[in-house]
């Protein structure tokens, strides 16, 4: 059997090491991680609360428990009113994101690809920059006109993208691709004349386009939160279609695989997923694109162990990102990801020998 | 009595708009049979095995699948009875070369809970099978292009399909890979029964490894036979348009 | 990008990410002139506004309802007792109309009056403190129009049932009007009065002597200027600042409503009689430093020497402390004019 040289021996050895880290495990510490950066999200915060406070307050408002203590009532706001939904809306939209992303980098073949590689971001603020232009004021369930059209915006943009670019055969997944490039060009040429002429309300739409969790409460929470999860939740149990397309297309549908009607539910489902997140935070970039990668440097690349991984570890990322930029002052909270992740990952990638070649 | 072939081409015609690549092709394939399908660039080979594997839909004629209409079966069930040995494409991700195999069990496997231990078994088997073994760990975007296609067959054996179709499985190899992978396909053929249909390029390899060869020229089957029949000189001269000496043939039939 | 994503002192950011000059509606635009982002270190002597009135305490009737500036219905239950400020000209209002000792907390450029500094920040000018607003146990909140305040904040403070007033005023007659209401909202409308009755004959005055002095010379108000890209930010089109200029007798030459900013070529080619640099800790260019740039000795101003720093803070902050704003505003303009005595 002719032998790889022996440089490709080595550098496997590096890679073989990274993939054996066993699934469960890797889930488990996750979930640990995720259970502890949730607590001190909600313990944390520019005012000082009591750990003793915070737990009595929720186990009062959650369960009905009465553990005796007595607690200003400002306390009580802050913590379930400002905190807990904060920290849980950073959960489901991180996770959301992170599937989202795993998904459309499964579809597309492209380690490149995030949530809105299909011009999603860019008819999201574009949805939202007209909200905030438009001299109408209506709140339906907390949601206002914002939320709507940002929402609208990025799930049209998808649409329109996959309409267009969609065709199957060779070159389709580039096409598409660069459909997507191009429809969010003019979204963000429009975007951008918005801005220009909005005045005032720039700082509406810039705040929108830095995103954040400020805009997270418990009505926002309760319509968001199941459209997320159980988008993602068909998603990840459409794994093996994912799965099979890592092959390519022809491969896939030798394995069973109904290639256009997967990619069309997968497209849909993940859109939805990253539209609904994004109407409510805004754009947070750096989550979709980075924790797929993560999560495959661990556990290898089977859909069906990276996208429950990645939405554990997505919603860990936000979660202690959002903390980092309160604390920080109400840093935005992409700039505290991009700042603290991106050389984290540009060091796990260091350790990998054979990296990400195109 | 005729028994039912496993799987039949009647009358298939296939086009791409006005184009024209394969035409009134009649094939019957049984089951346990061995075959390569050979012909000079251009013939419509590939296309032919596509539509064989009920990818492309003919403009006329019929591909059956056990007496059924292809198109009319599920995709599942096709996947669990043809497996084809897929394309040479780029992998996005690394990907170690035991869950590149592990593919394969996509037909098989249920689709929430995932591998079985008898999926992972038969991984198992198919990588010895096909003797990749040491490169089990391996990220399979760094094999050389043999390994790699080794590797893409032993997906397809994986599958555990009744019948394993392969679009030249031996451009990459060297000449005794090469052997290797006729003597593994003869003995899926002769031990498991697992029917064979192969497209090559290397006619005396064809010769000596498949009793039964069937020619392609200009989209039409113009022989169908063991290879002192099909692979004669007229054949050779007339349809491939060499000088008969260039191509060793065995002496008798494989 | 367009320029404001510039990073220049606080004072540009906040100019062009905060405030707008929007034309849209027709109604009078204009801009909350609020350029520091930080406490000015020294505080020049300058004269208390107007004394808060002797407080009888006023028999307001609560609950009421206001309107704000932005059109939103605000209901104010009982006195607000705990307020909070998220402007410096609110800040100042509160004190001037005698209800400084019910403010607790402000934003973080409420600089005057010195009262105010001690008092905790909940605010800076990017973002504002819910938590910390939540736990004062604030019962009113009155925030900036037009972006200076977010608006997620508002809403989410209103969500959480504490009144937010909104205030923006785009113009000399808005600031009357919105000391009038935090007059009304926390229960000292009389004491508000008083001080818009003070301020009005002062402006009025002062605003006759100037235009009587003379044709109104064209005006420069310089509030920003970069040095290495040569750009240039004045008065924006039919502002706040703007309309001062031409209380204080001047024709004020306008930027962009919308990012203030002004070429240089048209500059040159309106060709100010005066120019003024409006200073603050953020920005304080010299007379000389403004002569020496390419391409301005042209300009009547600079070859007539008629160059001028003026204090900024009471020109472009809409509260009670405008009628000083206006006369340092005039002075500066009309130098030789004698200006009727006043604050």
């Amino acid at each position: 059997m002719a032998s790889g040289a022996l440089s490709q021996e080595l550098g496997s050895v590096g890679l073989a090491a990274r993939i054996r880290g066993r699934p469960v495990v890797v889930a488990i510490v996750g979930l640990v991680v995720l259970a502890a950066v949730a607590l001190a999200g909600v313990g944390l915060g520019s005012v000082r609360i009591s750990p003793a406070d915070t737990i009595a307050v929720i186990l009062w408002r959650a369960f009905g428990i009465d553990l005796g203590a007595t607690w200003a009532p400002p306390t009580e706001v802050i913590v379930w009113e400002l905190r807990l939904p904060r920290v849980l809306t950073a959960m489901v939209i991180g996770g959301g994101l992170a599937v989202a992303g795993a998904t459309f980098q499964g579809l597309l073949r492209n380690p490149l690809a995030d949530p809105f590689v299909l011009g999603t971001s860019s008819g999201a603020a574009l949805g939202a920059a007209i909200a905030i232009l438009l001299p109408v004021d209506i709140a339906i369930l907390a949601f206002g006109l914002l939320h709507a059209l940002a929402f609208g915006g990025a799930l049209l943009a998808a649409f329109v993208v996959f309409r267009l670019g969609g065709a199957g055969g060779p070159g389709a997944l580039t096409r598409l691709l660069l459909t997507g490039y191009a429809i969010g060009s003019v979204l963000a040429a429009l975007l951008t004349m918005a801005m220009y002429v909005s005045g005032s309300d720039l700082r509406q739409i810039f705040s929108f386009l830095l995103g954040g969790l400020a805009g997270a409460s418990w009505p926002r929470l309760v319509v968001a939160a199941p459209l997320i999860i159980v988008s993602c939740a068909l998603i990840v149990a459409r794994s093996r279609a994912l799965d099979g397309l890592l092959l390519g297309d022809s491969a896939a549908r030798h394995l069973g695989v109904d290639v256009r009607r997967e990619r069309g539910i997968l497209l849909a489902l993940a859109s939805m997923a990253t539209a609904a997140g994004v109407a409510i935070s805004g754009l947070i970039g750096f989550v979709g694109l980075v924790v797929p990668h993560l999560v495959r440097l661990l556990v290898g690349p089977s859909a069906r162990r990276v996208l429950p991984i990645s939405a554990i570890v997505g919603a860990a990322l936000l979660v202690a990102a959002d903390l980092g930029a309160r604390l920080a002052g109400d840093v935005p909270v992409g700039v505290v990801m991009a700042l603290v992740g991106a050389p984290f990952f540009l060091y796990l990638l260091g350790r990998t020998r054979s990296g990400y070649e195109l | 009595m005729t028994i039912e072939p496993i799987l039949a081409a009647e009358g298939v015609t296939l086009a791409y708009g006005s184009r024209s690549i394969v035409t009134d092709a009649n094939l019957a394939i049984g089951a346990g049979e061995r075959i390569a399908i050979v012909g000079p660039n251009g013939a419509g080979k590939s296309t032919f095995l596509r539509a064989l594997t009920g990818v492309l839909t003919p403009r006329a004629g019929n591909v059956r699948l056990c007496g059924a209409s292809i198109a009319t079966v599920d995709r599942m069930v096709v996947a669990r009875t043809i497996a084809v040995v897929p394309e040479l494409a780029q992998l996005p991700f690394a990907m170690p070369v035991d869950e590149v195999v592990a593919l394969g069990r996509l037909p098989h496997e249920p689709p929430i809970s995932g591998l079985r231990p008898s999926d992972r078994a038969a991984v198992v088997a198919a990588i010895e099978r096909v003797g990749v073994g040491q490169l089990r760990r391996r990220d399979a975007r760094e094999l050389s292009m043999g390994e790699r296609q080794l590797v893409f067959i032993a997906v397809a054996v994986a599958q555990a399909a009744s019948i394993l179709v392969l679009d030249e499985p031996t451009a990459h190899l060297d000449i005794r890979h090469q052997v290797e992978v006729m003597e593994l396909l003869r003995d899926l053929n002769e031990r498991d029964g697992t029917t064979i249909v192969a497209v090559l390029h290397d006619l005396a390899l064809a010769a000596h490894f498949f009793p039964r060869i069937v020619v392609m020229d200009g989209g039409r089957i113009v022989a169908d036979g063991p290879p002192a029949a099909t692979l004669d000189e007229a054949h050779i001269r007339g349809v491939f348009g060499v000088d008969p000496a260039l191509v060793r043939l065995p002496a008798g039939a494989a | 990008m367009p320029s404001p994503f510039r990073r220049l002192p606080a004072v540009l950011f906040l100019l062009f990410t905060l405030v707008v000059a929007a034309c849209t509606g027709g109604g009078s635009t204009s801009i909350p002139p609020e350029a520091t982002g930080a406490i000015a270190s020294v505080l020049t002597g300058t004269p208390a506004p107007s004394d808060a009135p002797s407080a009888a305490p006023s028999a307001a009737t609560f609950p009421l309802a206001v309107t704000d500036d932005e059109g939103a219905a605000v209901e104010i239950a009982t006195r607000p007792t705990k307020i909070v400020s998220l402007t410096p000209a609110v800040t100042e209002t509160l004190f001037a109309i005698g209800a400084g000792d019910r403010v607790v907390a402000t934003d973080d450029s409420s600089d005057f009056p010195k009262e105010a500094a001690p008092l905790p920040d909940v605010a800076t000018f990017s973002s504002v403190d819910v938590e910390k607003i939540v736990n004062l146990d604030a019962d009113l909140v009155i925030a900036g129009g037009h972006g200076f305040s977010p608006a997620e904040s508002i809403a989410k403070l209103r969500a959480l049932k504490i009144p937010v007033l909104v205030l923006y005023a785009g113009s000399v007659d808005g600031v009357y009007h919105d000391i009038e209401l935090v007059g009304t909202a926390v229960g000292n409308g009389p004491e508000a009065t008083t001080v818009t009755a003070g301020m009005r004959p002062q402006i009025d005055a002062i605003s006759a002597a100037a235009k009587g002095s003379g044709a109104p010379p064209r005006v420069d108000y310089e509030v920003g200027y970069t040095e290495g890209t040569g750009q240039i930010y004045v008065a924006g089109d039919k502002s706040f600042l703007a309309e001062m200029v031409t209380l204080a007798g001047g024709t004020p030459i306008v930027g962009d409503p919308v990012t203030y900013e002004i070429p240089l070529e048209t500059l040159i080619e309106r060709d100010p009689q005066v120019i003024i640099l409006g200073v603050n800790p953020f920005y304080s260019p010299t007379p000389a430093q403004v002569a020496k740039r390419a391409g301005w000795s042209v300009m009547t101003a600079v070859k007539d020497g008629q160059i001028r720093p003026v204090r900024d803070i009471e020109i472009t902050r809409p509260g009670p402390r405008l009628a000083i704003g206006l006369r340092n505003l005039t002075a500066a303009i009309w130098p030789d004019l004698a200006l009727p005595s006043g604050p």
